[in-house]
């Protein structure tokens, strides 16, 4: 069960602001959906090995070379000197 | 009980660890050196730096841990402004995979040994400046992500240390560690930070950020330490916390913001697959890699047949180590040279040493220095003159030859100008001359004057000879 | 000559090089078409008509010249809106990237671009590729062309529309779950989701990234080839991309092995199961031999795609706090984790709530309960199927367990929801290559069938399919709307 406490919380670390809708939708929705995935509680508890692991090889990684892109990926909310707005830290 | 996690910026790169904008992003204008990938642009995914992964693993080797033979990045999740994705990229040790060192050994000059316990290669995040204008007008914080994605080691010890000294030795070691390897340039300005954990016996781990450079760990510690003995004294509980380390007022803070949420929700990135090492990676890189300061510290021993002491001064200066080394290609004399460059030479240029460009601008190169070992051996001067040439060197970069001819310093062992000096001496102190005969402290006197004759340039021993055999062949 | 936009792309790409009309009049022909249809169909977000025609006018000049116009000259195609596109707004359709115009074009576009491809704009989706029916987008859903009051299927609603109302030649969908293979069963046309690494995630607006790939959504088998191959290849901006080789068109199906999924059957409507099992005779008309077998995971297949996929979903989407782009929302007066949660908060009900679930799963106290089990799972799940596919060379079954559904009818239900997948997510978590072939129709409403193969065995697919539309025939019986 997902109490509200726990909703809250979970809304926090995920940085997601609930209206009021949602708030009382959202236990018991949330709910169900960890109702459905817990039949993966029956699977064998084998904490060591993740097996289905693409791999590469270390001679296939790319090579330190400098490729200076244009720059113009950030084009909203620059000050003057090029810096970016953001919100105020405190 | 102190422990300590160093963040190192591999500042060998050419460029980032997960893009090719430019790893050195000093002295560029803001938000000029980046891409859709390190501002995290929706759509981007991250091609990994083969060399990162090389001076990572040498870093680990140097640092006596073990390398895995495959390696795996994780995504540590968390919200900052500075934090382009809002995750990190960087490495966790779990379920049966490793970061690209774990479990080493790093020894101190008392044999008193650091357990290492992990290395690993992550991303660093952008940085956050703070508006222009007083305190007042401050609605808005300023970011610039040329540093984001840039390369970073992270150094873990366990809490070995007992003291703030044996933090200072073990840092400056460190960081001649890395100066050899090459992986990072220590007096860059922001490629090193120092989060410390300061714990009492039996009480809580205080964690200590924001230390921005070796120097000031020491300080912080000793403040930290103080502070935590007075709550102890004072039978006041000590929290378990995160402490902000202010280097103006020099002081730890707690930290007000909870920008650090503990549960880092860490998953393997699926971006990036299991990077296959290999088994003999790690044993091929370590025999390629650069010498570390130990092993060339044995060799200067043992092929150089320098003293320790000697040798030990050399080693903890990488620039005059190499001085050194460069001028044995010219002229093949170690014990001189050596001698020479650690106490005439050293104590010339002692100020410079902070500096990244120490030595590199010098006048004196190790063919000034061969050069005037050469004359030395040969008897051609006298170490005090060749102190005299040296400093001359060092103003205008002229060859010991050339300042010699201006100021005609060789030394003189022709025996004939000798026994000219000599005889004028002789004719000058004829009391002296006297006592010789029975004092020999009046001999000293006299070779004294002859040197003065002389200038200084007089051979000494052959001055001596000559000295001796007219006292007792007065007329010869 | 029949309308234009009705031409597959074989036949545009012919009709342009042989001079029976020009690109710009094809594509002057698409954008009339778009006209008519889209105000009933809403397929796009974005429709780039002048940027259409212009490149149509370069192609049209190049045939002139006698200069190199590539294997897609003229052919028009309609984009996800969750792939970038260089200068063309790409919202994934979510408030959050309202104003989000990309620097940059997805290695897709690039590929489709350099051999003479259209592209015409940005269609509908579910926000962020959550969703079966495009009921999730913040803009509004499409409708399916074969009955208005029906859902296209999702998330790639737009894209499975658009094709099947030729409002485009063909398009790109992405899928994660069957996002590609449920609009192309429900809009009675064909999609491929490639095996994971063939086709590159560069440019693709991640949601789970462990488990999508690009795919085209095409009215022929033979059109879907020309895409594929176009499309797919090692790109050294994508690490888990992986070379592949190119498909052919052959004619002759050899005697294939061919197993029924028995569980997928079970679990579907009475008439999908019977146009599914008279589809199945035809393989063995043809002398393939056609087994039922049964996967014994398959149970476990949905729980943990909805855990993985939450999972990363819960990463991928933690930077759109609209620092750097996004939409217009001014930053003074707020603090900066303020200013992030009321950014966030523009994100549908359907994100939030598996943002909120991928938050939970990973988080200390469950990650082993839920992550790492479903992690396993997926090995599980990929064993299996690669040691059935010693034995078989194709595994088939119904693509959607149920025919379209009306608007509204699943909406308030998340679960009953995600069930519409339970058939397609086993290609994504295990991997392999899935394809969505129209089979035929009941009481109006289009059912598909899913043929699987071994990774990277997309031939045997496309043998299969091509031998199979052939004796079909689905395309040229009725037309969409």
């Amino acid at each position: 069960m997902i109490s509200k406490e726990e909703l809250e919380y979970l809304a926090q670390i995920s940085k997601i602001n609930l209206n009021e809708n949602e708030s009382r939708k959202f236990p018991k929705q949330l709910d169900k959906t960890i109702e459905y995935i817990d039949i993966l509680e029956e699977l064998a508890s084998d904490d060591s090995v993740i097996l289905d692991l693409q791999e590469m090889k270390i001679e296939e990684l790319r090579d330190d070379v400098v490729r200076m892109s244009d720059g113009k990926q950030i084009s909203k909310n620059l000050t003057e000197d090029g810096f970016l707005r953001g919100p105020k830290m405190k | 009980m102190i422990g300590l996690e160093i963040h190192a910026q591999i500042t060998a790169l050419n460029s980032k660890l997960f893009c090719s904008c430019r790893g050195n992003y000093r002295d560029l204008g803001p938000n000029t050196n980046i891409c859709e990938i390190c501002c995290g642009l929706p759509g981007s995914l991250p091609v990994i730096n083969q060399r990162a992964i090389e001076y990572s693993t040498m870093t680990s080797l140097a640092l006596g841990c073990k390398v895995p033979d495959k390696i795996m990045f994780y995504r540590k999740n968390y919200f900052y402004p500075d934090l382009p994705k809002n995750f990190q990229i960087t490495q966790y040790n779990v379920y049966g995979f490793s970061s690209i060192g774990v479990d080493g050994i790093y020894e101190l000059d008392d044999a008193k040994q650091i357990r290492i316990s992990r290395i690993q290669l992550e991303e660093d995040p952008g940085r956050i400046a703070y508006s222009e204008g007083g305190m007042n007008v401050r609605n808005s914080a300023l970011i610039d992500y040329n540093r984001a994605g840039v390369a970073l080691i992270e150094i873990v010890t366990e809490p070995d240390f007992t003291g703030p000294k044996e933090v200072r030795q073990f840092l400056n070691k460190l960081s001649l560690t890395l100066e050899h390897i090459g992986v990072c340039d220590t007096l860059l300005e922001g490629s090193v930070r120092c989060d410390v954990n300061v714990s009492m016996e039996g009480g809580n781990k205080v964690e200590i950020k924001n230390i921005n450079s070796f120097r000031e760990v020491e300080k912080a510690i000793n403040y930290e330490i103080t502070r935590q003995s007075s709550l102890y004294s004072r039978n006041l509980k000590i929290e378990h916390e995160t402490r902000h380390w202010d280097d103006r007022k020099k002081i730890t803070f707690k930290s007000r913001s909870k920008e650090e949420e503990h549960d880092y929700r860490y998953f393997p990135e699926p971006d990036i697959p299991i990077i296959v090492l290999g088994n003999d990676f790690a044993s091929n890189l370590k025999k390629r890699m650069p010498e570390l300061p130990n092993q060339r510290f044995e060799r200067f021993v043992s092929k150089y047949k320098l003293s320790e002491h000697t040798s030990n001064i050399l080693i903890n200066d990488k620039k005059l180590a190499d001085f050194f080394e460069s001028t044995l290609k010219v002229y093949f004399s170690p014990t001189e040279i050596a001698n020479f460059l650690v106490t005439d030479f050293k104590s010339l240029i002692e100020d410079d040493s902070e500096s990244t460009d120490y030595l590199k601008n010098l006048k004196v190169k190790p063919e000034h220095i061969a050069e005037l070992v050469k004359l030395i051996e040969g008897n051609k001067i006298s170490r005090i003159t060749a102190k005299d040439i040296l400093v001359k060197i060092f103003e205008s970069g002229m060859l010991p030859s050339e300042v010699m001819n201006n100021t005609n310093s060789y030394k003189i062992s022709d025996e004939k100008t000798l026994m000219d000096a000599v005889q004028s001496v002789f004719d000058k102190e004829k009391s002296a001359v006297e006592d010789a005969k029975t004092n020999s402290e009046a001999i000293n006197f006299l070779l004294g004057k002859v040197m003065k004759f002389t200038n200084g340039r007089a051979d000494p021993k052959i001055a001596m000879r000559i000295i001796n055999n007219k006292l007792h062949n007065p007329d010869k | 000559m029949s309308n234009l936009h009705d031409l597959l792309a074989s036949e545009v790409v012919g009709g342009i090089n042989e001079g029976l009309f020009t690109a710009e009049e094809y594509v002057s022909s698409i954008l009339k078409r778009i006209e008519d249809v889209e105000s009933k169909l809403h397929s796009f977000i974005t429709l780039d008509s002048e940027g259409a025609l212009s490149a149509a006018k370069i192609i049209d000049r190049k045939i002139r010249e006698k200069e190199d116009t590539g294997e897609l000259a003229g052919v028009t195609v309609g984009i996800k809106d969750n792939i970038s596109t260089k200068n063309i707004r790409t919202t994934c359709a979510s408030k959050i990237l309202e104003d989000y115009v990309p620097s940059y074009d997805a290695t897709v576009i690039k590929h489709l671009k350099k051999n003479g491809a259209i592209i015409l704009g940005k269609l509908n989706l579910d926000e962020f590729g959550m969703g079966s029916t495009t009921e999730y987008s913040r803009y509004q859903p499409t409708r399916n062309p074969w009955n208005l009051d029906y859902v296209p299927g999702g998330s790639s609603g737009g894209s499975g529309a658009a094709v099947a109302a030729r409002e485009c030649t063909v398009s790109l969908g992405s899928d994660t779950g069957g996002s590609i293979r449920c609009p192309a069963s429900f809009c009675s046309v064909v999609g491929l989701k490639p095996t994971y690494g063939r086709v590159s995630r560069y440019g693709l607006i991640s949601y789970a990234n462990s488990l999508e790939q690009i795919g085209p959504i095409c009215r022929s088998v033979r059109d879907l080839v020309m895409m594929v191959n176009i499309i797919s290849g090692k790109d050294e901006r994508d690490n888990t991309s992986i070379p592949s080789s190119p498909i052919s068109l052959k004619n002759k199906l050899g005697k294939l092995n061919v197993a029924i999924i028995k569980e997928l059957i079970t679990g579907s409507d009475r008439e999908v199961t019977r146009t599914i099992y008279s589809a199945s005779e035809k393989f063995k008309e043809i002398g393939c031999t056609c087994d039922e077998i049964s996967i014994k995971n398959l149970h476990y297949a949905l729980p943990s795609y909805y855990t993985l996929a939450s999972a990363e979903a819960s990463s991928n989407l933690a930077r759109y706090d609209n620092i750097r782009y996004g939409f217009d929302l001014p930053v003074e007066d707020y603090k900066w984790d303020t200013y992030f949660s009321k950014v966030r908060e523009n994100f549908g009900e359907e994100v939030k709530r598996r943002i909120l679930i991928g938050s939970y799963v990973l988080s200390s106290g469950y990650y082993s309960k839920y992550y790492l089990k479903a992690r396993r799972l997926r090995s599980l799940l990929r064993l299996e199927l690669l040691t059935l596919f010693k034995k078989y060379d194709l595994l088939i079954g119904p693509t959607m367990p149920i025919l379209p559904f009306k608007f509204g009818e699943k909406i308030d239900d998340p679960i009953k929801m995600y069930l519409v997948d339970i058939n397609t997510v086993i290609a994504n978590l295990a991997g392999i290559p899935a394809i969505s072939l129209p089979v035929g129709f009941s009481n109006g409403l289009p059912i598909g069938l899913q043929i699987m193969a071994a990774p990277f065995e997309e031939q045997k697919l496309i043998d299969a399919s091509y031998d199979l539309e052939n004796s079909i025939n689905i395309q040229r019986k009725t037309n969409a709307i």
